[in-house]
Protein backbone atom coordinates (compact mmCIF):
# COMPACT_ATOMS: atom_id res chain seq x y z
CA UNK A 1 0.00 0.00 0.00
CA UNK A 2 2.93 2.37 0.97
CA UNK A 3 4.53 1.37 -2.19
CA UNK A 4 1.20 2.11 -4.63
CA UNK A 5 1.27 5.43 -2.49
CA UNK A 6 4.72 6.07 -3.39
CA UNK A 7 4.45 5.82 -7.45
CA UNK A 8 0.93 7.77 -7.19
CA UNK A 9 3.02 10.77 -5.48
CA UNK A 10 5.98 9.56 -8.25
CA UNK A 11 4.07 10.02 -11.18
CA UNK A 12 2.42 13.13 -10.16
CA UNK A 13 5.83 14.83 -9.36
CA UNK A 14 7.10 13.87 -12.84
CA UNK A 15 3.74 14.87 -14.83
CA UNK A 16 4.28 18.56 -12.68
CA UNK A 17 7.85 18.79 -13.50
CA UNK A 18 7.65 17.55 -17.28
CA UNK A 19 4.65 19.67 -17.54
CA UNK A 20 6.27 22.74 -15.95
CA UNK A 21 9.11 22.72 -18.21
CA UNK A 22 6.77 22.41 -21.59
CA UNK A 23 4.89 25.61 -20.30
CA UNK A 24 8.09 27.00 -19.39
CA UNK A 25 9.01 26.46 -23.20
CA UNK A 26 5.54 27.53 -24.57
CA UNK A 27 5.74 30.76 -22.82
CA UNK A 28 9.32 31.42 -23.43
CA UNK A 29 8.70 30.21 -26.70
CA UNK A 30 5.61 32.58 -27.81
CA UNK A 31 7.15 35.80 -25.63
CA UNK A 32 10.30 35.04 -28.30
CA UNK A 33 8.34 34.73 -30.68
CA UNK A 34 6.44 38.31 -29.88
CA UNK A 35 9.29 40.11 -29.63
CA UNK A 36 10.44 38.97 -33.33
CA UNK A 37 7.14 39.70 -34.65
CA UNK A 38 7.37 43.29 -32.94
CA UNK A 39 11.21 43.59 -34.08
CA UNK A 40 10.19 42.63 -37.95
CA UNK A 41 7.28 45.40 -37.56
CA UNK A 42 9.40 47.71 -36.40
CA UNK A 43 12.35 47.11 -38.93
CA UNK A 44 9.91 47.27 -41.65
CA UNK A 45 8.63 50.68 -40.30
CA UNK A 46 11.68 52.63 -40.27
CA UNK A 47 12.32 50.95 -44.32
CA UNK A 48 9.05 52.13 -44.78
CA UNK A 49 9.85 56.04 -43.08
CA UNK A 50 13.26 55.88 -45.34
CA UNK A 51 10.57 54.88 -48.61
CA UNK A 52 7.65 57.36 -47.74
CA UNK A 53 10.34 60.50 -47.26
CA UNK A 54 11.48 59.74 -51.36
CA UNK A 55 8.09 61.54 -53.26
CA UNK A 56 9.49 64.72 -50.79
CA UNK A 57 12.14 65.48 -52.66
CA UNK A 58 10.76 69.00 -53.49
CA UNK A 59 12.14 69.41 -56.87
CA UNK A 60 11.19 72.93 -58.61
CA UNK A 61 8.65 73.43 -56.22
CA UNK A 62 9.47 75.65 -52.72
CA UNK A 63 8.98 72.82 -50.67
CA UNK A 64 6.28 69.41 -49.76
CA UNK A 65 5.45 68.24 -46.34
CA UNK A 66 3.38 64.91 -45.38
CA UNK A 67 2.02 62.79 -42.35
CA UNK A 68 3.21 59.67 -41.05
CA UNK A 69 0.08 57.92 -38.65
CA UNK A 70 1.00 55.00 -36.40
CA UNK A 71 -1.50 52.72 -34.72
CA UNK A 72 0.23 53.06 -30.91
CA UNK A 73 2.74 55.35 -29.57
CA UNK A 74 6.04 55.27 -31.64
CA UNK A 75 9.19 56.20 -30.56
CA UNK A 76 11.70 56.83 -33.65
CA UNK A 77 15.59 57.28 -33.10
CA UNK A 78 17.94 59.41 -35.07
CA UNK A 79 21.64 58.30 -35.34
CA UNK A 80 23.78 60.67 -37.15
CA UNK A 81 27.07 59.64 -38.84
CA UNK A 82 29.43 62.09 -40.29
CA UNK A 83 32.55 60.37 -41.99
CA UNK A 84 31.89 61.43 -45.79
CA UNK A 85 28.62 61.61 -47.22
CA UNK A 86 27.78 59.71 -43.64
CA UNK A 87 24.62 58.32 -43.02
CA UNK A 88 21.05 58.75 -40.76
CA UNK A 89 20.41 55.55 -38.80
CA UNK A 90 16.64 55.46 -38.46
CA UNK A 91 15.13 53.06 -35.85
CA UNK A 92 11.25 52.64 -34.40
CA UNK A 93 10.58 51.33 -30.97
CA UNK A 94 6.93 50.68 -29.72
CA UNK A 95 5.67 51.45 -25.82
CA UNK A 96 6.00 48.94 -24.05
CA UNK A 97 3.17 47.14 -21.82
CA UNK A 98 5.23 45.84 -19.35
CA UNK A 99 8.90 46.30 -17.97
CA UNK A 100 10.61 49.32 -19.66
CA UNK A 101 8.59 52.08 -21.09
CA UNK A 102 9.71 51.55 -24.19
CA UNK A 103 10.56 48.26 -26.26
CA UNK A 104 13.73 48.02 -27.81
CA UNK A 105 14.04 49.54 -31.14
CA UNK A 106 13.91 47.43 -34.39
CA UNK A 107 16.45 46.90 -36.92
CA UNK A 108 18.23 50.52 -38.17
CA UNK A 109 17.67 51.67 -41.95
CA UNK A 110 21.06 53.39 -42.85
CA UNK A 111 19.67 56.43 -45.13
CA UNK A 112 23.15 58.30 -47.28
CA UNK A 113 21.29 60.63 -49.70
CA UNK A 114 19.23 61.78 -47.18
CA UNK A 115 19.36 64.49 -44.56
CA UNK A 116 16.80 63.73 -41.75
CA UNK A 117 16.45 66.32 -39.20
CA UNK A 118 14.86 65.42 -36.04
CA UNK A 119 15.14 64.47 -32.13
CA UNK A 120 17.38 61.76 -31.55
CA UNK A 121 14.78 60.46 -30.00
CA UNK A 122 10.94 61.92 -30.80
CA UNK A 123 8.27 59.70 -29.60
CA UNK A 124 4.37 60.67 -30.76
CA UNK A 125 1.94 58.95 -32.51
CA UNK A 126 1.54 61.67 -35.77
CA UNK A 127 4.59 62.64 -37.09
CA UNK A 128 4.90 65.70 -39.77
CA UNK A 129 7.57 65.42 -42.51
CA UNK A 130 8.17 68.10 -44.77
CA UNK A 131 10.82 69.47 -46.85
CA UNK A 132 12.71 72.22 -48.05
CA UNK A 133 15.49 72.33 -50.36
CA UNK A 134 19.15 73.36 -49.71
CA UNK A 135 20.95 74.96 -52.77
CA UNK A 136 24.44 76.22 -51.41
CA UNK A 137 25.00 77.67 -54.22
CA UNK A 138 23.73 75.46 -56.55
CA UNK A 139 21.27 72.74 -55.11
CA UNK A 140 23.26 70.35 -52.92
CA UNK A 141 20.27 68.09 -51.43
CA UNK A 142 16.84 68.83 -49.82
CA UNK A 143 16.41 68.54 -46.10
CA UNK A 144 13.83 66.39 -44.23
CA UNK A 145 12.14 68.04 -40.94
CA UNK A 146 10.48 65.18 -39.03
CA UNK A 147 8.43 65.83 -35.65
CA UNK A 148 5.55 64.78 -33.68
CA UNK A 149 5.56 67.99 -32.35
CA UNK A 150 3.37 71.09 -32.79
CA UNK A 151 5.01 74.42 -33.10
CA UNK A 152 4.27 78.05 -32.50
CA UNK A 153 6.11 80.16 -34.65
CA UNK A 154 6.06 83.52 -33.05
CA UNK A 155 6.41 87.10 -34.66
CA UNK A 156 7.82 84.88 -37.82
CA UNK A 157 8.64 86.87 -41.73
CA UNK A 158 6.60 86.35 -44.48
CA UNK A 159 6.58 83.24 -45.91
CA UNK A 160 7.96 81.07 -43.16
CA UNK A 161 7.74 77.83 -43.05
CA UNK A 162 6.57 78.78 -46.38
CA UNK A 163 4.05 75.75 -46.25
CA UNK A 164 0.60 74.85 -44.92
CA UNK A 165 2.30 72.55 -42.52
CA UNK A 166 -0.66 71.26 -39.94
CA UNK A 167 1.45 71.41 -37.08
CA UNK A 168 3.00 74.67 -37.13
CA UNK A 169 0.72 77.89 -36.55
CA UNK A 170 2.05 81.18 -37.52
CA UNK A 171 -1.11 83.36 -36.60
CA UNK A 172 -3.16 82.38 -33.13
CA UNK A 173 -1.18 79.95 -31.93
CA UNK A 174 -4.28 77.69 -29.87
CA UNK A 175 -2.34 74.65 -29.22
CA UNK A 176 -1.69 74.99 -25.72
CA UNK A 177 1.52 72.33 -25.57
CA UNK A 178 3.46 73.36 -28.62
CA UNK A 179 6.75 74.99 -28.73
CA UNK A 180 6.98 78.53 -28.92
CA UNK A 181 9.71 79.44 -31.37
CA UNK A 182 10.04 83.22 -31.36
CA UNK A 183 11.78 85.23 -34.01
CA UNK A 184 13.64 88.41 -32.12
CA UNK A 185 11.10 89.09 -29.57
CA UNK A 186 8.30 87.30 -27.67
CA UNK A 187 7.25 85.63 -24.17
CA UNK A 188 7.25 82.25 -23.24
CA UNK A 189 9.81 81.07 -25.91
CA UNK A 190 11.36 77.68 -26.32
CA UNK A 191 13.25 78.56 -29.05
CA UNK A 192 14.57 81.85 -30.13
CA UNK A 193 15.40 82.83 -33.94
CA UNK A 194 17.73 85.59 -34.42
CA UNK A 195 18.46 86.89 -37.92
CA UNK A 196 22.06 88.48 -38.96
CA UNK A 197 21.71 88.62 -42.46
CA UNK A 198 22.63 92.36 -43.35
CA UNK A 199 23.22 92.14 -47.29
CA UNK A 200 22.35 90.01 -50.34
CA UNK A 201 19.41 88.43 -48.72
CA UNK A 202 15.61 88.69 -49.01
CA UNK A 203 14.92 88.89 -44.81
CA UNK A 204 17.05 89.26 -42.01
CA UNK A 205 16.53 85.48 -40.87
CA UNK A 206 18.25 84.60 -44.07
CA UNK A 207 20.93 84.13 -42.37
CA UNK A 208 21.36 84.15 -38.10
CA UNK A 209 21.30 81.78 -34.83
CA UNK A 210 19.36 79.44 -33.31
CA UNK A 211 19.28 79.44 -29.41
CA UNK A 212 17.05 76.17 -28.11
CA UNK A 213 17.68 74.71 -24.04
CA UNK A 214 20.51 76.94 -24.33
CA UNK A 215 22.57 76.33 -27.40
CA UNK A 216 23.16 77.92 -30.38
CA UNK A 217 23.18 77.02 -33.44
CA UNK A 218 24.08 78.64 -36.39
CA UNK A 219 22.11 79.07 -39.91
CA UNK A 220 21.66 79.82 -43.25
CA UNK A 221 18.85 79.60 -45.48
CA UNK A 222 16.09 76.65 -44.95
CA UNK A 223 18.88 75.26 -42.36
CA UNK A 224 16.89 77.27 -39.95
CA UNK A 225 14.43 74.65 -39.52
CA UNK A 226 16.95 71.70 -39.60
CA UNK A 227 18.09 74.17 -36.04
CA UNK A 228 14.40 74.90 -34.46
CA UNK A 229 13.48 70.83 -35.20
CA UNK A 230 16.34 69.00 -34.68
CA UNK A 231 19.42 68.53 -32.00
CA UNK A 232 22.75 70.12 -31.58
CA UNK A 233 23.93 67.18 -32.24
CA UNK A 234 21.87 65.62 -35.38
CA UNK A 235 22.34 69.13 -37.12
CA UNK A 236 25.70 69.74 -36.62
CA UNK A 237 26.45 66.19 -38.12
CA UNK A 238 24.04 66.57 -41.30
CA UNK A 239 25.74 70.08 -41.81
CA UNK A 240 28.79 68.86 -42.15
CA UNK A 241 27.74 65.34 -44.20
CA UNK A 242 26.03 68.73 -46.40
CA UNK A 243 29.24 70.40 -46.66
CA UNK A 244 30.83 67.58 -47.35
CA UNK A 245 28.38 66.41 -50.68
CA UNK A 246 28.43 70.12 -51.69
CA UNK A 247 32.19 70.00 -51.91
CA UNK A 248 31.99 66.80 -54.08
CA UNK A 249 29.53 68.82 -56.47
CA UNK A 250 31.87 71.42 -56.86
CA UNK A 251 34.17 68.65 -57.97
CA UNK A 252 32.00 67.20 -60.65
CA UNK A 253 31.41 70.77 -61.88
CA UNK A 254 35.52 71.05 -62.61
CA UNK A 255 34.99 67.65 -64.39
CA UNK A 256 31.98 69.04 -66.19
CA UNK A 257 33.58 72.93 -66.92
CA UNK A 258 36.40 70.86 -69.04
CA UNK A 259 33.68 68.87 -70.60
CA UNK A 260 31.83 72.12 -71.85
CA UNK A 261 35.25 73.95 -72.81
CA UNK A 262 35.93 71.00 -75.07
CA UNK A 263 32.49 71.75 -76.89
CA UNK A 264 33.35 75.82 -76.95
CA UNK A 265 31.06 76.38 -74.12
CA UNK A 266 33.40 77.80 -72.19
CA UNK A 267 32.91 79.05 -68.29
CA UNK A 268 34.79 80.88 -66.11
CA UNK A 269 33.64 80.06 -62.79
CA UNK A 270 36.55 77.04 -62.94
CA UNK A 271 38.97 78.95 -60.68
CA UNK A 272 36.03 79.89 -58.08
CA UNK A 273 34.87 75.92 -58.17
CA UNK A 274 38.50 74.63 -57.35
CA UNK A 275 38.74 77.01 -54.50
CA UNK A 276 35.08 76.82 -53.25
CA UNK A 277 35.06 72.64 -53.39
CA UNK A 278 38.36 72.76 -51.53
CA UNK A 279 36.78 75.53 -48.84
CA UNK A 280 32.88 73.57 -48.73
CA UNK A 281 34.63 70.23 -48.83
CA UNK A 282 36.29 70.99 -45.20
CA UNK A 283 33.96 73.53 -43.22
CA UNK A 284 31.85 72.90 -40.46
CA UNK A 285 28.74 74.91 -38.95
CA UNK A 286 31.17 77.92 -38.00
CA UNK A 287 31.98 78.67 -40.93
CA UNK A 288 28.34 78.87 -42.24
CA UNK A 289 28.27 82.05 -42.42
CA UNK A 290 31.33 83.10 -44.33
CA UNK A 291 30.62 80.13 -46.66
CA UNK A 292 27.63 82.18 -47.55
CA UNK A 293 28.90 85.64 -48.53
CA UNK A 294 30.96 83.18 -51.10
CA UNK A 295 28.32 81.57 -52.65
CA UNK A 296 26.49 85.02 -53.51
CA UNK A 297 30.09 85.90 -55.22
CA UNK A 298 29.93 82.92 -57.08
CA UNK A 299 25.84 82.39 -57.71
CA UNK A 300 26.27 85.96 -59.18
CA UNK A 301 29.20 84.71 -61.43
CA UNK A 302 27.06 81.94 -62.94
CA UNK A 303 24.05 83.96 -63.58
CA UNK A 304 26.29 86.01 -65.63
CA UNK A 305 26.98 83.72 -67.77
CA UNK A 306 24.27 83.66 -69.92
CA UNK A 307 25.34 81.31 -72.48
CA UNK A 308 27.23 78.45 -70.74
CA UNK A 309 26.09 78.73 -66.86
CA UNK A 310 27.12 75.61 -64.75
CA UNK A 311 23.40 75.09 -62.73
CA UNK B 1 5.40 -6.40 -7.61
CA UNK B 2 2.97 -6.22 -10.44
CA UNK B 3 2.11 -2.25 -8.67
CA UNK B 4 5.78 -1.54 -9.65
CA UNK B 5 5.89 -2.88 -13.18
CA UNK B 6 2.17 -1.19 -13.74
CA UNK B 7 3.81 2.25 -12.09
CA UNK B 8 7.00 1.86 -13.99
CA UNK B 9 4.50 0.83 -17.29
CA UNK B 10 2.36 4.17 -15.99
CA UNK B 11 5.58 6.68 -16.02
CA UNK B 12 6.69 5.10 -19.09
CA UNK B 13 3.36 6.06 -21.27
CA UNK B 14 3.73 9.03 -19.71
CA UNK B 15 7.18 9.95 -20.91
CA UNK B 16 6.46 9.06 -24.49
CA UNK B 17 3.61 11.03 -24.44
CA UNK B 18 5.29 14.09 -22.74
CA UNK B 19 8.03 13.70 -25.77
CA UNK B 20 5.29 13.40 -27.97
CA UNK B 21 2.86 15.98 -27.22
CA UNK B 22 6.39 18.64 -27.10
CA UNK B 23 7.43 17.27 -30.67
CA UNK B 24 4.40 17.55 -31.76
CA UNK B 25 3.80 21.54 -30.93
CA UNK B 26 8.02 21.51 -31.81
CA UNK B 27 6.56 20.70 -35.27
CA UNK B 28 3.68 23.12 -35.16
CA UNK B 29 5.84 25.80 -34.27
CA UNK B 30 8.03 25.44 -37.18
CA UNK B 31 5.08 25.06 -39.81
CA UNK B 32 4.05 28.43 -37.95
CA UNK B 33 7.88 30.10 -38.15
CA UNK B 34 7.99 28.74 -41.79
CA UNK B 35 4.60 30.68 -42.59
CA UNK B 36 6.12 33.62 -40.94
CA UNK B 37 9.70 33.73 -42.39
CA UNK B 38 8.42 33.18 -45.88
CA UNK B 39 6.36 36.75 -44.97
CA UNK B 40 9.52 38.65 -44.27
CA UNK B 41 11.17 37.61 -47.40
CA UNK B 42 8.05 38.52 -49.21
CA UNK B 43 7.59 41.95 -47.00
CA UNK B 44 11.75 42.73 -47.52
CA UNK B 45 10.95 42.30 -51.31
CA UNK B 46 7.88 44.36 -51.55
CA UNK B 47 9.85 47.18 -49.45
CA UNK B 48 12.73 46.36 -51.96
CA UNK B 49 10.93 46.86 -54.87
CA UNK B 50 8.71 50.49 -53.50
CA UNK B 51 12.43 51.75 -52.63
CA UNK B 52 13.79 51.23 -56.27
CA UNK B 53 10.86 52.60 -58.20
CA UNK B 54 10.63 55.32 -55.55
CA UNK B 55 14.28 55.60 -56.21
CA UNK B 56 13.87 55.83 -59.58
CA UNK B 57 12.52 59.78 -59.36
CA UNK B 58 14.92 60.10 -56.65
CA UNK B 59 18.13 59.46 -58.34
CA UNK B 60 17.14 61.10 -61.87
CA UNK B 61 16.59 64.52 -59.57
CA UNK B 62 19.75 64.14 -58.00
CA UNK B 63 22.27 67.57 -58.13
CA UNK B 64 25.04 64.82 -59.40
CA UNK B 65 22.84 63.41 -62.74
CA UNK B 66 20.00 66.10 -62.60
CA UNK B 67 20.61 68.74 -65.96
CA UNK B 68 18.44 71.23 -64.32
CA UNK B 69 16.96 71.65 -60.96
CA UNK B 70 13.83 72.85 -62.51
CA UNK B 71 13.76 69.78 -64.40
CA UNK B 72 12.77 66.45 -63.13
CA UNK B 73 13.63 62.99 -64.84
CA UNK B 74 16.50 65.16 -67.05
CA UNK B 75 20.17 64.29 -66.74
CA UNK B 76 22.94 66.12 -67.57
CA UNK B 77 25.24 63.91 -70.19
CA UNK B 78 28.52 65.18 -69.13
CA UNK B 79 27.58 64.57 -65.24
CA UNK B 80 27.01 61.10 -66.47
CA UNK B 81 30.27 61.08 -67.62
CA UNK B 82 31.82 62.58 -64.75
CA UNK B 83 29.81 60.03 -62.15
CA UNK B 84 30.98 57.01 -64.88
CA UNK B 85 34.35 57.36 -64.87
CA UNK B 86 36.65 57.73 -61.49
CA UNK B 87 34.99 60.35 -59.62
CA UNK B 88 31.79 58.12 -59.19
CA UNK B 89 33.94 55.53 -56.90
CA UNK B 90 33.51 58.06 -54.23
CA UNK B 91 30.09 57.88 -54.50
CA UNK B 92 30.11 54.20 -53.66
CA UNK B 93 28.19 54.29 -50.07
CA UNK B 94 25.92 56.69 -51.46
CA UNK B 95 23.60 54.75 -53.46
CA UNK B 96 20.49 53.67 -51.97
CA UNK B 97 20.47 50.94 -54.77
CA UNK B 98 22.92 48.01 -55.83
CA UNK B 99 23.75 49.39 -59.47
CA UNK B 100 22.73 52.65 -61.67
CA UNK B 101 22.76 52.47 -65.62
CA UNK B 102 21.52 54.98 -68.03
CA UNK B 103 21.17 53.48 -72.21
CA UNK B 104 20.43 55.84 -74.85
CA UNK B 105 17.17 54.35 -76.73
CA UNK B 106 17.41 56.07 -79.75
CA UNK B 107 18.62 55.04 -82.14
CA UNK B 108 17.87 51.82 -81.30
CA UNK B 109 21.01 49.14 -80.99
CA UNK B 110 21.71 45.43 -81.14
CA UNK B 111 24.70 45.58 -79.29
CA UNK B 112 25.38 47.59 -75.67
CA UNK B 113 28.78 49.68 -75.54
CA UNK B 114 29.82 51.40 -72.44
CA UNK B 115 30.33 55.23 -72.52
CA UNK B 116 32.64 57.18 -73.52
CA UNK B 117 33.40 56.03 -76.84
CA UNK B 118 32.66 55.99 -80.15
CA UNK B 119 29.15 55.10 -80.99
CA UNK B 120 28.37 54.31 -76.83
CA UNK B 121 24.91 54.06 -75.55
CA UNK B 122 25.43 53.08 -72.14
CA UNK B 123 26.90 55.04 -68.72
CA UNK B 124 27.56 52.53 -65.77
CA UNK B 125 27.22 55.13 -63.21
CA UNK B 126 27.68 52.72 -60.54
CA UNK B 127 27.74 48.97 -60.14
CA UNK B 128 28.40 47.17 -56.46
CA UNK B 129 28.96 43.57 -57.91
CA UNK B 130 25.86 41.76 -56.56
CA UNK B 131 24.58 39.48 -58.96
CA UNK B 132 21.15 38.20 -59.29
CA UNK B 133 19.86 42.02 -59.52
CA UNK B 134 16.20 42.80 -60.17
CA UNK B 135 15.84 46.12 -62.24
CA UNK B 136 13.53 48.49 -62.40
CA UNK B 137 13.86 51.62 -65.14
CA UNK B 138 12.50 54.76 -66.16
CA UNK B 139 12.47 56.97 -69.16
CA UNK B 140 14.29 60.07 -69.06
CA UNK B 141 15.49 62.75 -71.12
CA UNK B 142 19.56 62.80 -71.64
CA UNK B 143 20.89 66.66 -72.25
CA UNK B 144 23.47 68.81 -72.70
CA UNK B 145 24.18 72.38 -73.24
CA UNK B 146 25.61 72.91 -76.96
CA UNK B 147 26.68 76.04 -78.63
CA UNK B 148 26.85 77.08 -82.04
CA UNK B 149 27.06 79.64 -83.76
CA UNK B 150 27.09 82.14 -81.06
CA UNK B 151 23.80 80.93 -79.53
CA UNK B 152 23.63 78.04 -76.96
CA UNK B 153 20.59 75.28 -77.24
CA UNK B 154 19.57 72.17 -74.88
CA UNK B 155 20.23 68.98 -76.69
CA UNK B 156 18.27 66.22 -75.61
CA UNK B 157 17.39 62.89 -76.33
CA UNK B 158 15.31 60.12 -75.11
CA UNK B 159 17.60 57.49 -72.31
CA UNK B 160 16.36 55.09 -69.72
CA UNK B 161 17.66 55.10 -66.25
CA UNK B 162 17.62 51.51 -64.62
CA UNK B 163 18.23 50.80 -60.93
CA UNK B 164 18.83 47.30 -59.86
CA UNK B 165 18.15 45.63 -56.23
CA UNK B 166 19.00 42.28 -54.84
CA UNK B 167 16.17 40.46 -55.01
CA UNK B 168 14.60 38.54 -52.25
CA UNK B 169 13.86 34.78 -52.45
CA UNK B 170 10.60 34.80 -52.82
CA UNK B 171 9.68 37.79 -54.17
CA UNK B 172 11.13 36.19 -57.44
CA UNK B 173 8.09 33.44 -57.04
CA UNK B 174 5.58 36.45 -56.87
Amino acid sequence: MRKGKGQFNFVWLFAIVAGGAILFLAIYGALRFGDSARFQSDTEVAKSIAIITDPLQVGFAEGSFGKISFQQETRINNVCFDNEFGKNDISVATRSGIGEEWNLPGGATSIHNKYIFSSGKSSGLDYYVFSKSFDFPYKVSDLIFLTPDNYCFVNAPDGVPGLNVPNIEVVNCSVADAVRVCFGTGDDCDVMVYGSCLSGCDSVYDEGIVVKDGVDMKYVGNLMYGAIFSDKGIYDCNIRRLLYRAGKIAEEFIDKADLMDARNCNTNLNADLIVWGVMVGNASVDDLSSLRTMTDVIDRKNAGEKLCGMW
Amino acid sequence: MRNVVRGQMKIQQMAVMIVAVFFFFVLVGLFFLGIVFKDVKGSAGDLQKEQAISSLKVIADMPELNYDSSWSMCVDEDKLRVMSGNFGRTYDLFWPVASVEVYRVYPKFDEVKKCPGVGCNYYEVFNNGQRDLKTYSSYVSICRKVRESGSTYDDCEIGKLVVGVKQASSAENR
